[in-house]
């Protein structure tokens, strides 16, 4: 379903991704992971053209990104790969100018011409799917973390997409509150949504995903199913990084 | 006091042409300013250049010499306008390169986080602009465009010169036909003060408004 092939990616000169191949199948969850800088996030937004890669492709279904693209043809995918996935932020990112309903209407509205009612309806349904129905007219700035990120998340489905692209989705939000979106995301796994997740939340990943893939300055280093990746990672790095997520839960 | 009495009515017209070209050259200029801000983020290298020069040439001249090449430079290339027009283009031009900074900052104090999110959902650079971005940056640009306003109602009086009768004319004209000066000029001091705290307690109510809706 997801097909990235030999992509590469610096800033200036730096680094970030080295020919880095990863293919993953419908249905699936993938965790990545990765000490800081690594190029998770990077390896994501390539996923949805967010970011641009120097060389190498990414092909989600029918829809095919090449760095070697015209700028035209480019533009086209970029707009096709942004209709099948579907983002959550680390910073949740939701439209402080919107109320919660108005986020997630606004998008299926804008760019597929949705009639308002039929908006209000999805909306409605995937506010409650996500336990925060009774909240849809409050402003963004009015719920905590946890609950914006939920709206986030309602929003990013709101334009169905077939896969979900997580960064970090907890990562700034207090311990206490990061159950409530873990929840929402193991619920959207076991409906059968293909994920991918950067997180830090060992346990999330060890209980949920199919598959971890480890990075390390901007290479994949290993991949494996969590339950082989956890008990005897097979590169020193990765058990480095263990041992420091061990000792410093983030 | 008597003088100034009998000629009320002629001062409060001078004073509604004053309003008048303020708030038809800051309608202008708001677009002005909304296309060349748009024009120097968005636009190719051609286009931004342009208007980083427009906005430079305006911003680095007198306003009155922007007046004069308008209303008395123009004429030599066959274009001779009418004071009132002279006024509105020149004063259109100027608040909109004043306006086009301001907004540009605005646009650009959005959260670069809010563009990624509408592009991740699909919204189309343009989409973006006008649904998640303008919308933010309105209110980061409403209260210093409020201060431009204000300025610029004082800044009329100078198309007084190109014989424009707004409310600085008025009493000039006025003076000339009584050879007394002072109540006048009071009388238009106060006028253009009533006018200036009128519209900053307006501006006040707007803040006030902005900074609760959410
Ligand atoms: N727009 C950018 N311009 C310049 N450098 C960038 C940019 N985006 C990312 N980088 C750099 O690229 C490297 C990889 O970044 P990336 O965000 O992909 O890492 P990450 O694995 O997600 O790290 P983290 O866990 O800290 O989020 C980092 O060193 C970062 O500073
Ligand atoms: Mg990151």
């Amino acid at each position: 379903m997801i097909e990235v092939s030999h992509l590469s990616k610096s800033f200036g000169s730096l680094s970030v991704l080295k020919d880095v191949s990863l293919n993953i199948r419908q249905g699936e969850i993938v965790v990545l992971l990765g000490p800081s800088g690594s190029g998770k996030s990077t390896l994501l937004r390539c996923l949805n053209g967010l970011e641009q890669a120097d060389a190498g492709s990414v092909r989600i279904d029918s829809v095919h990104i090449e760095a070697a693209m015209r700028a035209k043809e480019r533009k086209k995918a970029v707009h096709e790969l942004r209709s099948l996935t579907g983002m959550v932020f680390q910073s949740f990112n939701l439209f402080p100018h919107l109320t919660v309903l108005d986020n997630v209407i606004m998008a299926p509205m804008t760019v597929k011409n949705m009639p308002k009612e039929q908006a209000i309806d999805i909306a409605e349904k995937l506010l409650g799917k996500v336990g925060l129905a009774e909240k849809r007219d409050e402003y963004p700035s009015r719920l905590s973390g946890g609950q914006q990120q939920r709206v986030a998340i309602a929003r990013a489905l709101a334009m169905e997409p077939k896969i979900m692209l997580f960064d970090e989705p907890t990562s700034a939000l207090d311990p206490e509150l990061t159950g409530e979106v873990l929840q929402v995301m193991r619920q959207l796994a076991e409906e059968g949504m293909t994920m991918v997740v950067v997180t830090h939340e060992m346990k999330f990943a060890q209980e949920v995903a199919n598959r971890i893939v480890f990075m390390s300055e901007g290479i994949i280093q290993e991949e494996g199913a969590p339950e082989y990746f956890f008990a005897g990672p097979k590169t020193e790095r990765a058990r480095k990084f263990l041992r420091q997520m061990a000792q410093e839960p983030v | 006091m008597k003088l100034v009495m009998d000629n009320l009515g002629f001062l409060f017209t001078g004073a509604y042409y004053t309003l008048l070209i303020t708030i038809v050259s800051m309608f202008f200029g708001l677009f002005i300013g909304l296309f060349t801000a748009i024009a120097r983020l968005k636009g190719n290298r051609l286009i931004a250049g342009i208007a980083r020069v427009y906005v430079s040439i305006i911003r680095g001249t007198p306003i009155i010499v922007q007046i004069f090449i308008i209303y008395y430079g123009l004429p030599d290339y066959g274009i001779a306008l009418q004071p009132m027009t002279a006024a509105y283009i020149s004063l259109s031009i100027n608040i909109g390169a004043y306006l086009s900074e301001t907004i540009r900052g605005a646009i650009l104090s959005v959260d670069k986080g809010q563009t990624e999110a509408a592009l991740s959902l699909g919204l189309t650079p343009w989409q973006t602009l006008r649904k998640v971005v303008l919308p933010q940056a309105a209110r980061t640009a409403i209260p210093p465009m409020g201060n431009t306003f204000i300025g610029m109602l004082k800044e009329t009086s100078l198309v007084s010169i190109v014989t424009v009768t707004e409310l600085l004319r008025s009493a000039q004209l006025l003076i000339a036909q009584y050879y007394v000066a002072m109540p006048f000029y009071l009388a238009i001091a106060v006028m253009y003060w009533v006018m200036s705290t009128g519209f900053s307690a307006i501006l006040n109510v707007i803040e006030r408004k902005l900074s609760k809706a959410y």
